[in-house]
């Protein structure tokens, strides 16, 4: 790859993040008059939360059942089993409840989303609103970023709910682990502001504003053909896990 | 600049485009265009493809800005209003989108009723039997509870015309209406079109290429091309215009003003043949 090539790729991503930017605060500003169009938000919260609900469910189940396999192994290597409990609910609360359901959400909502979007510009529905007077983004955006912000935390407990039961499952059902020295051990070590508040709460809310952002945006700018939205779902996926992935270890870096 | 957008000029011409020049892509769309579109009149706008008509309508709806002239509907320069005004604007013109444009989440009913949600707070009652009375207008009453997917291409076409008159508005663009409709589809759309100026004095601008069906409707044909008004009269006037222009685009002739092919080189350079130099 040569040099020049190099710099228009960083130019254009940087312009592309500037343009975004400037989207999301055309978003705040049409926040007030979204607010009429609350029946929509609803709507969308329906299909981007509930209709999550299911993959992150199980996801969260397996990735607790398989933390806490993996747990045991090692720790029984110590003689700490008993810890097992209380590790597995910092990796959830800290990394993998918000990280992971955030990365499932931009593949089951994210690309759902963009692809709407994209389409309803590409079948004229976003002009054709713009020709009734309604504006496209308090009515398509607005509502789809903020049903995406709402949704994210609480997927995520969700999430963290079922990898402990998870882990619950397969430490104590499965592979004998004291019931009362599970329960007792995490919640001795887990601390509320720290893992529950900084990990769960801050790091979801964050990630949902950047993964519907980025939904949102890629489908609204997405150029109108099929090869435009096909790119565009795809855009989604890749710059919302690297935005992610980047930003936990800033917000790691910033809340511990 | 008129404070009110409901103001009413004293002006004959709803729509007043002068010196519009437009530039898409380095190729100059228009060029100093002048047009008048009476009120409650159908004036038909027509010309080869690529000659800008959609374009037109999108300068007159605000959706599009000139590089130069000006664009004043109902006594306001478009350029000039602000978003706010603009959207006002707006709900006094119906536009009738080449593909429909539907929404796709919503059924035939949800459709119509659309505008009527988002600009009004009339009681479910009056919205049902606004909505009815429209889609009765257009045949399609019985297909309300059909989603969009549903319906045929004409159907879409006359559901979107229903959601375009819901608020009878002072102005309809209509954006080739007659592509794609078979016969019957085609006389019902220009009977709809014919019943609504006469019946609610709507003003109406068609882009369109069937001059046949023009004909049966016009009171005032366009033809544009190379960026301007080539050609401009009633339909008897414009059929029997002997210029080029008239001739070529209406007689469907390859040869004449509007070059059939889009300009390339030579064609023997292009396949590969040795030239006459070579």
């Amino acid at each position: 790859m040569s040099v020049a090539s190099s710099e228009n790729i960083v130019v254009r991503s940087l312009s592309q993040i500037g343009d975004c930017g400037l989207f999301l605060l055309r978003m705040l500003a049409a926040i007030p008059r979204s607010m009429r169009h609350y029946r929509e938000t609803i709507r969308q919260l329906w299909f981007v939360g509930a209709m999550s609900l299911i993959i992150i469910m199980v996801c969260g189940l397996f990735v607790g059942m398989v933390l806490g396999l993996q747990l045991y192994d090692v720790l029984s290597i110590f003689g700490g089993t008993s810890a097992t409990g209380t590790v597995v609910a910092i990796a959830i609360y800290r990394e993998l409840g918000p990280v992971v359901t955030a990365l499932l959400f931009a593949g089951r909502a994210g690309t759902s989303v963009t692809a709407e979007i994209g389409l309803m510009r590409a079948t004229d529905q976003i002009a054709a609103m713009e020709m009734m007077a309604v504006d496209p983004i308090a009515y398509v955006a607005v509502p789809r970023f903020l049903a995406g912000v709402i949704a994210m935390p609480l997927l995520t407990c969700v999430f963290c709910a079922l990898g402990i039961f998870g882990g619950h499952l397969v430490g104590v059902t499965w592979l004998g682990i004291d019931n009362g020295t599970f329960w007792s051990n995490m919640t001795a070590t887990v601390e509320v502001v720290k893992d529950v508040v900084n990990g769960v709460i801050w790091k979801s809310v964050v990630f949902g504003i950047v993964v519907s952002l980025i939904a949102v945006f890629q489908g609204y700018t997405t150029p109108p053909t099929s090869e435009g939205v096909a790119y565009a779902t795809t855009r989604t996926v890749v710059a919302s896990s690297i935005a992610i992935l980047a930003l936990d270890f800033v917000l790691t870096a910033f809340l511990m | 600049m008129t404070d009110s957008i409901s103001a009413k000029p004293e002006d004959s011409a709803l729509v007043r485009v002068r010196g519009l020049t437009t530039v898409l892509n380095g190729k100059k769309v228009f060029d100093a265009l002048d047009i008048d579109i009476p009120r409650g009149k159908i004036t038909a706008i027509m010309g080869p493809s690529g000659t800008g008509k959609t374009t037109l309508l999108k300068h007159i709806t605000g959706q599009m800005r000139g590089d130069a002239g000006e664009v004043w509907v109902d006594g306001h320069n478009v350029a000039e209003l602000s978003r706010d005004k603009l959207f006002e604007l707006r709900e006094r013109i119906g536009y009738l989108f080449q593909n429909s444009a539907l929404l796709t989440d919503f059924d035939v009913f949800e459709n119509v009723a659309f505008p009527l949600r988002q600009h009004t707070e009339l009681p479910e009652v009056l919205i049902r039997n606004i909505v009815l009375t429209k889609l009765q207008a257009v045949g399609l009453r019985g297909a309300a509870g059909l989603m969009p997917t549903e319906l045929s291409g004409g159907m879409a076409r006359r559901v979107a015309l229903a959601r375009a008159i819901v608020f009878d508005p002072m102005l309809i663009l209509y954006d080739e209406p007659f592509v794609g409709l078979d016969p019957i589809a085609l006389n019902q759309v220009l009977k709809l079109i014919r019943t609504l100026n006469q019946t609610l004095g709507i003003t109406s601008v068609l882009v369109a290429h069937e001059l046949e069906a023009i004909k049966q409707v016009a009171d005032h044909i366009y033809l544009i091309a190379n960026g301007k008004v080539v050609a401009q009269g009633d339909p008897k006037t414009i059929a029997n215009d002997g210029s080029p222009w008239t001739r070529q685009f209406f007689g469907g002739e390859a040869d004449g003003p509007v070059p059939f092919q889009y300009p390339a080189g030579d064609l023997g350079v292009s396949l590969g043949f040795p030239g006459k130099n070579a």
